[in-house]
């Protein structure tokens, strides 16, 4: 938007917010180079991130904190903020297609296809490393394709519950034929049965560069497709009045949640409630028009997993616990309170 | 059935026609070898039964539904032979029972009728601030502009919507049962502002259900039945008893409207005996 | 058709019965003879089906009446009993929320019930057995659903989706128990996170063998009530039926009967959906088919364990897993089919 006047202020600051949002994120990042599981405490933490930065010369002691900082908690840091602003857009992206509130990756068993994808190829002897990226983008996109084919039976597309609940029984689904190839392949559970519940621990840079080329191309269309997508609110056919495209708008939305989703569960598991918390706040923030929620979603959503991350090593020291986990117990509460504070149909 | 020429007075060169329409859901056609032609610069209702075929009609009279066979054109160039987003600067379309988002403002729904004539580099400008304000003040919406939709009234809501495709500013506005669900004093708000646009040089077509409001609101209605049109023409010219027999499969009594003078139906009630055999099909 | 199956010589009772029902409940009841006999001989080592029969009654080879009484019949007894306190604790669900999808596993109970058993399993502190943690845990996550959603509602659906965040909070609240626990320890406890009847605690077993007869009494004599109920609350009370408490019994039994079945399997939901679905099918439409209902689950819980056992031995797939790749698709289709109602 331009400085003319508009027909009336843009509700809430959206970029006061977004000015906000992003502080608090950095300030999350900071915490979370400085707080861990393990032995290096804060104090120690700051010195081997001030070597670090600063190329400052120290001690051993530094430089032991130094290297925890610099190659295990950066790294799992940059994951967060990654996993997190991608989940949070596709929730946005998803909600905003569907016209439902209430849809979110992991809750429509769109990360359950992607995890599926992942296992399927593991068994079939696929190296982890490699293939996991392309293949969970595959079955994130599979995901995407049955949650949308079942948004559009009618009846469906306007009951937002009724989706919610074909997802969750689809993540069901998923989620036990995951188990079966668990059961018959030992090689694949032991690669398989961390990652299934979700963690940002013990990734490497590599997996980071992995990532980008996905991120990359679902950004560039994120960035195509908000104005019709903001359109496509008011429903296929005013958006077909407003001179948009619909079903192109759909087929990119699915691509680039596709390439979320799937980017996001081939480093962290599948991880529900993140694209269903970070679009919740983000309207509660600016209004219900996407193209102020998707920018929203993506600090808020980076700020979530990065938080919950703190907060999975800091809990129940010395282990940690499953991010999935934690996401989980905020989430479910946020799902809880779309429902009663929504006039949904059919309610 | 004899062939009718349904071509509009000559002084009023029609924008939008449609030649040997058919248009089908899935193998079944609803509409078949359809000639139609709107008269520019006027309100037309197309009226019928359910299940006529009138809501296809519009659609395909919007491109939003692709004809077996035949075409519409707008001021003689195939409506397929428009861009997406020229066709939105040249028509626009009010669908039936539309929702927004919840929490849109009525502004913002408004803001989004200008998303045709806005661009990649150019999102916002003076002029689109300018006609938004513009739409905003011809619905009688100024003071409403920041409610959330869902705060309103449904007349207000509606006219809200209407604002949307005046904000396009399009020469055709296309309107599918806009007064549905709408209560008496609702729906003359949103008749009003449709004549309101009629005389400001805006060719509206809309489709209703009730035959005393397009006799009362429209300059010209296209009767329809079964897929085809069984008259148009000036209310005042074409209803008449064997029409609405036709049409409804009632006996009526028409009077004339002492203020405007259109027809009036009264004292309807259910036909006796069935006219003809074929009244059913 | 309804007849009048009994009458008291002098007129002053009868008992009504529905003979589509009658018909279906003894076809159900035929299958699951069937099927228990099949789960009593295939195994490991055959035995033929006479010599499983005389090695259930205590004769025959030592042998065969370990593997008969000691082994299979306690697994066989354990599959019946919470097949059909699953079916009939779904059954009872769907008919007071008016809302087929509205059963204890969708709604979070099963996974109440699951999260509590498995804290005394994996020794977080908490001392009780796992019966008694599961009916804790079961009427916990009742509680916090009721207590968010605010009542069951006129169709059910926030009351689910209520269900669902309390379900997958408490399906965390195992995962994250699970992950901390000692590897040994979280095998023991991993039958609970599917559900299976591998590791059915003997003492859960009978504790559900009393429970399971006196729910079904009590059941009956809840069924006419709910029938009506099934209507809406107006036409129930203008018959003359005390809904409230009507609806707190039939609660209090599902959660019951959830609870005690989690013990013994763990959590396998869908068979409280496709129980009663199947008896509706079978049975007429007009009364709730809660016998019906708790004999298809039976049925279901035998069969899935024994293709479990059976399909790709030596290795054994949890019934739970069973259930959950033949019944999802069946609830998509029942979800998904265009322009249908769901209401029960």
């Amino acid at each position: 938007m331009t400085g003319l006047p508009l027909v009336s202020v843009p509700r809430n600051r959206p970029r006061l917010w977004l000015a906000l949002l992003s502080a608090g994120l950095a300030a999350a990042c900071v915490a979370s180079l400085l707080f861990g599981a393990g032995s290096t405490g804060p104090g120690a933490s700051l010195r081997g991130l001030l070597a670090w930065i600063a190329g400052l010369d120290a001690g051993p002691d530094d430089a032991r904190a130094r290297f925890v900082v610099e190659s295990l908690r950066a790294p799992r840091t940059l994951i967060g903020v990654l996993v997190g602003a991608a989940l949070g857009a596709a929730g946005a992206l998803l909600q905003a297609v569907t016209r439902n509130p209430l849809a979110e990756p992991g809750l429509l068993g769109v990360s359950a296809g992607s995890a599926l994808a992942v296992a399927i190829a593991i068994a079939l002897g696929a190296s982890a490393a490699t293939l996991r990226v392309p293949v969970a983008q595959l079955g994130a996109l599979a995901g995407c394709v049955a949650v949308l084919a079942a948004s559009r039976v009618r009846g469906v597309g306007d009951d937002p519950i009724r989706l919610v609940l074909a997802g969750a029984v689809l993540s069901g689904l998923l989620g036990s034929l995951t188990s079966m190839i668990l059961l018959f392949d030992e090689r694949t559970a032991d690669e398989i049965r961390f990652w299934v519940v979700g963690s940002l621990a013990g990734r490497r840079p590599a997996d980071i560069m992995a990532l980008l080329p996905g991120l990359g191309v679902a950004l560039a269309i994120v960035v195509v497709i908000a104005r019709p997508l903001a359109a496509l609110a008011l429903g296929e056919r005013v958006a077909t009045g407003l001179g948009h495209r619909p079903r192109t708008v759909r087929l990119l939305v699915i691509v680039a949640v596709a390439l979320l989703v799937g980017s996001a569960t081939a480093i962290a598991g599948p991880i529900a409630f993140v694209g269903l918390v970070a679009p919740f706040a983000a309207r509660l923030l600016a209004g219900p028009d996407i193209r102020r929620t998707l920018w929203l979603s993506l600090p808020i959503g980076a700020l979530l997993t990065v938080g919950a991350d703190i907060a999975s090593r800091l809990l129940v020291r010395p282990s940690e616990l499953p991010l999935g986990v934690l996401t989980a117990l905020v989430g479910a509460p946020v799902l809880v309170a779309v429902v009663r504070l929504r006039r949904l149909p059919g309610l | 059935m004899n062939h009718l020429a349904y071509d509009p007075p000559a002084d009023t060169p029609s924008p939008l026609r449609a030649h040997g329409l058919t248009l089908a859901h899935g193998r079944v056609p609803v509409i078949r070898d359809l000639d139609l032609a709107l008269p520019r610069g006027r309100v037309t209702a197309i009226v019928g039964p359910n299940g006529c075929g009138k809501s296809t009609l519009l659609a395909g009279l919007a491109r939003l539904h692709a004809p077996e066979a035949g075409r519409v054109t707008l001021d003689d160039r195939d409506i397929r032979d428009f861009g997406a987003r020229e066709l939105a600067r040249a028509l626009a379309l009010l669908p039936q029972s539309v929702t927004a988002p919840e929490g849109l403002t009525a502004a913002e729904l408004i803001r989004f009728g200008r998303q045709p004539h806005q661009g990649w580099l150019r999102q916002w400008s003076a002029e689109d601030a300018r006609v938004v304000k513009a739409a905003l003040a011809a619905a009688d919406l100024e003071a409403l502009s920041d409610r959330p939709l869902d705060a309103m009234s449904g007349g207000q809501r509606q006219r809200a919507w209407i604002a949307m495709a005046i904000a396009q500013q399009t020469s055709l506005l296309l309107l599918d049962e806009p007064t549905t669900a709408l209560d008496l004093g609702h729906a003359i708000e949103v008749f009003e502002l449709v004549r309101d646009l009629a005389a400001a040089g805006k060719t509206i077509v809309m489709v209703l259900h009730d035959l005393g409001n397009a006799c009362r609101y429209a300059d010209y209605l296209v009767a329809m039945r079964s897929g085809e049109i069984v008259a148009a023409g000036a209310p005042s010219e074409v209803v008449t008893r064997a029409l609405v027999h036709e049409l409804y499969g009632v006996d009526c009594t028409l009077l004339t409207d002492p203020g405007t003078g259109a027809p009036m139906l009264t004292n309807v009630r259910r036909a006796r005996a069935p006219k003809s055999a074929s009244a059913d099909t | 058709m309804w007849r009048i199956a009994a009458r008291g010589h002098d007129g002053r009772w009868s008992i009504l019965v529905d003979k589509r029902a009658t018909a279906a409940n003894l076809l159900l009841t035929g299958l699951l003879l069937a099927a228990s006999l099949a789960s009593l001989c295939l195994g490991s080592a055959s035995i033929g089906a006479t010599a499983a029969l005389r090695g259930l009654f205590g004769h025959g080879d030592a042998m065969t009446v370990f593997v008969i009484r000691e082994l299979r019949l306690t697994r066989l007894a354990a599959g019946l009993l919470s097949g059909a306190a699953f079916a009939l604790a779904g059954c009872l669900m769907q008919t007071l929320a008016r809302n087929r999808l509205a059963t204890p596993g969708i709604i979070g109970i099963d996974n109440g019930a699951t999260a509590f058993a498995v804290a005394s399993v994996v020794g977080t502190g908490f001392g009780l057995a796992p019966p008694a943690m599961a009916l804790a845990g079961a009427a916990t996550a009742t509680a916090i659903t009721f207590g968010l959603a605010g009542g069951v509602g006129t169709r059910g659906y926030r009351f689910i989706v209520a269900g669902i965040g309390v379900g997958a909070a408490f399906g965390a609240g195992t995962q994250l128990m699970l992950a901390r626990a000692p590897i040994d320890n979280a095998n023991t406890a991993y039958p609970w996170t599917v559900g299976s009847l591998n590791a059915a605690d003997p003492l859960a077993v009978e504790l559900l063998a009393v429970g399971l007869p006196a729910a079904l009494v009590g059941a009956g004599l809840l069924a006419r009530a709910l029938a009506a109920v099934r209507f809406s609350d107006a036409v129930a009370r203008g018959l003359g039926i005390r809904v409230g408490r009507c609806r707190l019994h039939a609660l209090a039994l599902a959660v019951l009967l959830s609870a005690l079945a989690v013990a013994v399997a763990g959590p396998v939901g869908l068979i409280a959906l496709m129980g009663p679905e199947i008896a509706r099918h079978l049975s007429s439409r007009r009364g709730v088919p809660l016998f019906g209902a708790a004999l298809a689950g039976a049925l279901i819980m035998v069969v899935a364990d024994l293709v479990g056992r059976r399909v790709l031995a030596p290795i054994e797939i949890p019934a739970g897993l069973i259930t959950s790749v033949v019944g999802a698709p069946f609830l998509l289709w029942i979800l998904l089919r265009p322009g249908h109602r769901i209401g029960a």
